[in-house]
């Protein structure tokens, strides 16, 4: 049989386990052990926070809407259900995003939401 | 209302629909329409750029520690340096403020607190442990009391330990901030002062 180097057949499929690690600490984004380790890990990761990031987001709206609500004098409690009660239907997100990027249609949005109570739907 | 941050509300194109996807069936509500707001629809989620965490731009607060009640006092700070108040809060960013405490040597703290409230810390030597009163601590180091109060009201963590740099506590009224121009730090807490027993009236 003809003798057979491998060259670097072996060197290309770790390359490509090597290739997700760039920007790892030390060893784990150099060595092929360590890295192929963090690698999985990193995959794991970021599958599961593709359902975390929906979670997390949808707080931290609901956060920056207390502050901003809060800025109003009003509760965000008090204010999201009032906003539900009108029919408004915007989410946390439109409405986190307008008060921290159009704060004046936000104020004048919550004003003329709470202030209105003939206009509450019952539902 | 003044706009807190740089970036908020910049949009990267200059024409009419400002870069927005309109379906079909709105066209027409936008049919003579000059200045649409910024896109409140295809977008990320606002997160601060650098520049909007600049110390050089943040608010100053201060607040007189005189008979306030030690706990509801640190929460009031804890939620000002940490940014909670703010619309542009950010869990992984210093969006918060500077706090300025005086008077910290007047902090109260009710029932039996004075004399039985622990500090403890440890050496880390074997037989290490210190233990000291609210009252002892209170005539040694009373800065510290605010300092541990917040600190433990705070992230811990990197952006913990830089958050608590914005705390400045001192004894007595005399604080070397004035330059910063900082305003009164508003507690609408109802229960922030209490009739302690050594209280001095207000």
């Amino acid at each position: 049989m003809t003798r057979i180097k491998r060259g670097y057949v072996a060197k290309r499929r770790r390359n490509r386990t090597l290739a997700l690690t760039k920007s790892f600490r030390g060893s784990q984004s150099t060595l092929f052990r360590t890295a192929s380790q963090r690698a999985t890990k990193a995959l794991e990761y970021s599958h599961r926070d593709q359902g975390r990031r929906k979670r997390d987001l949808r707080r931290l709206w609901i956060v920056r809407l207390n502050a901003a609500m809060a800025h109003e004098g009003y509760r965000y409690s008090l204010a999201i259900h009032r906003l539900r009660k009108m029919g408004i239907a915007l989410d946390r997100r439109s409405l986190a995003q307008m008060g921290v990027c159009d704060p004046e249609a936000f104020s004048a949005l919550l004003s003329f939401t709470l202030q209105t109570p003939s206009l509450l739907v019952e539902s | 209302m003044r706009r807190l941050t740089i970036t908020a509300g910049k949009s990267p194109d200059d024409d009419a629909t400002n870069g927005r996807f309109i379906p079909a069936t709105h066209r027409h509500l936008y049919e003579g329409v000059q200045n649409l707001g910024p896109d409140t629809w295809n977008y990320k989620t606002w997160y601060p750029k650098h520049e909007d965490t600049l110390n050089t731009k943040k608010k100053w607060f201060i607040v007189d520690a005189r008979d306030k009640v030690l706990g509801r006092l640190a929460c009031a700070i804890a939620i000002k340096i940490r940014g909670k108040d703010s619309r542009f809060f950010t869990p992984s960013m210093d969006m918060g403020a500077y706090v300025i405490v005086i008077n910290a040597d007047k902090v109260v703290v009710s029932g039996k607190k004075n004399s039985q409230k622990l500090y403890r810390r440890h050496s880390g030597r074997p037989g290490g442990m210190r233990v000291e009163t609210f009252d002892q601590l209170q005539d040694r180091i009373p800065e510290r009391i605010v300092e541990h109060a917040v600190r433990g009201m705070l992230p811990k963590g990197r952006l913990g330990r830089t958050l608590f740099t914005h705390l400045k506590v001192y004894t007595g009224d005399k604080h070397p901030h004035t330059a910063q121009q900082p305003e009164e730090l508003v507690i609408k807490d109802p229960l922030i002062t209490r009739n302690a027993p050594d209280a001095v009236a207000a």
